[in-house]
């Protein structure tokens, strides 16, 4: 395109001086030019000051109702550290999960982020995540319940502190089951119910509305992960492998599949849907009665179901034994290249050990882990915080000791499980084809 | 960078006369393109042969590059049935949308052409999507038309195509060749070369619309129709937004638009396997690199260069 573009008439006429001076603009053009393409790929540094102030990014995954009280908490929190801004996003945890992996993976990981469980070994082990014993004078966890606290901890290292305690649970409409005949699921000091009487349940919805009762379980590696915990086995053994094999999620599969021939639980195109959010699940496009998550992210549900929503204990194995189990709901952890260590520090102790924080947030991230305000927040809980704060007493004693902390590799396995059981759900696969693909890519996985 | 082709110098050079005008300048060129050189180097160049050594690695983004010769090839051949699921998915989409895109384009473009008002009206209005292109709006916007109780589904009661596993590929084929805005334009300017005589002495001859398209509009256009070919293939193995968007990142339902790139982000920045993401992006290249030598090859046999016949007719 550019052809003869030596003509003396289309020079610029700053060019028309002598030669040597020609080449010195040419130079500094150059130069400049070069300048502003290295200047534009630097410049994303941690933490910066703005107006003097020290700017901390604050990342966490959740639903609008903990945006709201995790913001009122962040307010006050700068409004007590004025020489702080914190700027705070959120995302459904799929998003959540995608975005942290590649803002870790380009040296760019928020100072304060919210971790999950299966996150820590990956990220520690990877020196995205700074070691908390070098700013024990701002962050304390002298309060903290040691169990718990410890599963933060890798290599002797605290690289994360857990913010609540969590248990998964069934969450249900109760107008509906009423309205079905159905009689509340007992509670686990009742003796709770097993995977059979769950399944029956369903069945009576599904019968007596023409809906579906539930969200197929079949997607959820955590769903599995309790039903494989009731029959005495677990996701991983102690050395990192697989700890059931084809069969097991064979027999998994088949069992959700049926129920989805049925019709008594979710159809494929509704179960896909499913990315971490209440919003997408069956329950809170009220397309299904009841769905199975973790009791803190349950609150969301209370924005779509105005009639409300009542929680019931996961099911159990048919000789009674309990699959589910304490976990620590979530993490907070600091980048490890933070320009303001400190002042992140700073902001988890505050989320975590602050009075009036504590009541501003609730149980919104599980029940507090720091015990004296467990205590003291324990009477003042109201509405759905008041429901999950009774629902985990009902199981104090009656859980299993939690597995130990996943192996790296489970994050991407988590979501294969999801595809896998696509191929089942949308009849593409039989549930041992399906099963078979999962354990050759989870051992795959869990090599490298 | 020859100096050969460098004519006289200009009338102000004659006043301060130099030996070597040529390798003057040159350096001066060098000069000017030296930013670009050093992106071509440092973006291009340099991150290119790091990914061929990682695509020999086990390399987890945070832990230094473990090296396994051959294994993630091996693996990605004979361990990985996703991945083949995503050749399936990116094969069968090219398959769908290239023709489709070419064809409406052209169709276009041939309506376009014998318009004499308002064509640049419409010009523009076909070529706006393809602007809008690789925006993730678009495709967003795409996902809530196609969605359970979107617009499609309200009109037509399709029950959300995207979250069927037979149509979400249609669905995504389908955005793609609603912007055929590029070929369109170049089509176009394609038409516009063919001398009109051809078809005046076609006419006369008392050849039909469709014969005078046949012999005439083909063969003349070839050219034009062989590239837009080749730059619609190669972008169509590439297909990534429109996919992440609709699917949510997925590639569902049930893998049915996992497009390969979109099994590569998957793989690199999922599941933190970059040294298998690297060795599926030099796969990619080298399938895409096959294709348009296939390309190549098969077009001495249908693309006509005017300049080919003997005496030629320009």
């Amino acid at each position: 395109m550019p052809g003869n573009r030596t003509k003396e008439s289309w020079r610029p006429w700053s060019f028309r001086r002598s030669r040597r001076s020609r080449t010195g603009v040419a130079v500094t053009a150059a130069g400049l030019a070069l300048g502003a393409v290295l200047t534009a790929c630097s410049g994303t540094d941690g933490s910066t000051s703005a107006g003097g102030k020290v700017v901390l990014r604050y990342t966490w995954w959740g639903n609008p109702d903990r945006a709201a009280r995790t913001q009122s908490a962040v307010d006050l929190f700068e409004k007590k550290h004025p020489d702080v801004d914190v700027q705070t996003s959120f995302a459904g945890y799929d998003a959540y999960k995608q975005k942290l992996a590649t803002q870790a993976a380009g040296g760019d990981a928020p100072d304060v982020m919210q971790l999950d469980y299966r996150m820590i070994d990956q990220y520690a082990s990877g020196g995205v995540l700074l070691d908390l014993g070098t700013q024990q004078n701002a962050l304390k966890t002298g309060e903290f319940e040691p169990g718990l606290l410890a599963t933060g901890k890798l290599n002797g290292k605290q690289y994360a502190v857990p913010q609540g305690r969590g248990t998964e649970t069934v969450v249900y409409d109760p107008t509906q089951w009423k309205g079905a005949g159905l009689e509340p699921p007992a509670d686990a000091s009742d003796g709770g119910w097993t995977w059979d009487q769950w399944a029956d349940a369903m069945r009576v919805l599904k019968e007596k509305t023409g809906k579906p009762g539930g969200t197929d379980p079949g997607h959820s590696e955590d769903a599995f992960e309790v039903w494989l915990r009731g029959q005495g086995k677990a996701l991983y053994t102690k050395s990192h492998e697989l700890g059931f094999t084809a069969d097991d999620l064979t027999r998994w599969w088949t069992f959700s599949d049926k129920l989805r021939r049925e019709g008594v639980v979710s159809p494929a195109e509704q179960t896909t849907q499913i990315d971490g959010s209440v919003e997408n699940t069956p329950l809170g496009r009220r397309t299904a009665f009841s769905d199975m998550n973790w009791d803190a992210p349950a609150s969301g549900y209370l924005a779509l179901i105005p009639d409300g929503i009542a929680l019931a204990p996961m099911p159990s194995g048919a000789d009674g034994t309990p699959g589910q189990y304490f976990k620590p709901s979530m993490f907070m952890g600091i980048a490890a290249d933070t320009g303001s260590p400190e002042q992140a520090a700073q902001l988890i102790d505050f989320m975590l050990n602050d009075r009036e924080a504590a009541a501003i947030l609730g149980a919104t991230r599980g029940i507090p882990v720091n015990e004296s305000i467990r205590e003291e927040l324990a009477p003042k809980l109201k509405d759905f915080d008041k429901t999950i704060y009774a629902y985990q007493a009902t199981l104090e004693g009656k859980l299993n000791t939690p597995p130990q902390a996943p192996p790296s590799g489970d994050s991407a396995l988590q979501t294969t499980f999801q595809r896998d059981y696509d191929q089942v759900s949308y009849e593409r696969m039989s549930p041992r084809e399906a099963a078979q693909d999962y354990v050759t890519e989870a051992k795959a996985e869990l090599r490298s | 960078m020859t100096t050969t082709e460098i004519p006289a110098p200009a009338r102000t050079e004659k006043t301060t006369p130099v030996k070597r005008p040529g390798r003057q300048r040159e350096g001066a060129a060098w000069v000017f393109l030296s930013p670009w050189v050093l992106g071509a180097c440092v973006l291009t160049l340099l991150p290119m042969a790091v990914s061929l050594y990682l695509s020999f690695t086990d390399y987890d983004l945070f832990n230094s590059p473990k090296w396994v010769g051959l294994r993630n090839y091996t693996q990605m051949f004979t361990e990985d049935p996703r991945y083949w699921r995503s050749v399936g998915a990116t094969l069968m989409y090219v398959v769908i949308a290239v023709p489709l895109q070419l064809g409406l384009a052209l169709v276009v473009a041939l309506a376009l052409k014998n318009m004499k008002r308002g064509r640049a009206f419409y010009r523009s209005a076909f070529y706006a999507p393809s602007l809008l292109g690789a925006s993730m709006s678009v495709a967003l916007v795409w996902r809530a038309l196609f969605n359970e109780g979107g617009t499609v589904d309200n009109l037509f009661g399709t029950g959300g195509w995207i979250f069927k596993p037979g149509w979400a590929l249609v669905t995504v084929a389908l955005l793609t060749v609603w912007q055929f805005g590029a070929p369109m334009v170049i089509f176009l300017a394609g038409l516009q070369q063919i001398p009109g005589e051809l078809y005046e002495a076609a006419e006369v001859d008392g050849a039909s619309r469709w014969r005078q398209f046949l012999s005439i509009t083909v063969p003349m256009l070839s050219p034009v129709i062989f590239f837009n070919l080749v730059l619609q293939t190669i972008q169509a193995f590439q297909v990534f937004t429109p996919a992440f968007a609709v699917s949510g990142g997925k590639g569902g339902p049930a893998d049915s638009t996992l497009f390969y790139t979109l099994y590569l982000y998957d793989r690199g920045f999922v599941a933190s396997h970059m040294g298998y993401a690297s060795a599926m992006a030099w796969v990619l290249l080298i399938v895409i690199g096959a294709v348009t030598a296939v390309l190549f090859r098969t077009s001495r046999s249908w693309v006509f260069y005017a300049s080919d016949t003997e005496g030629g007719v320009r």
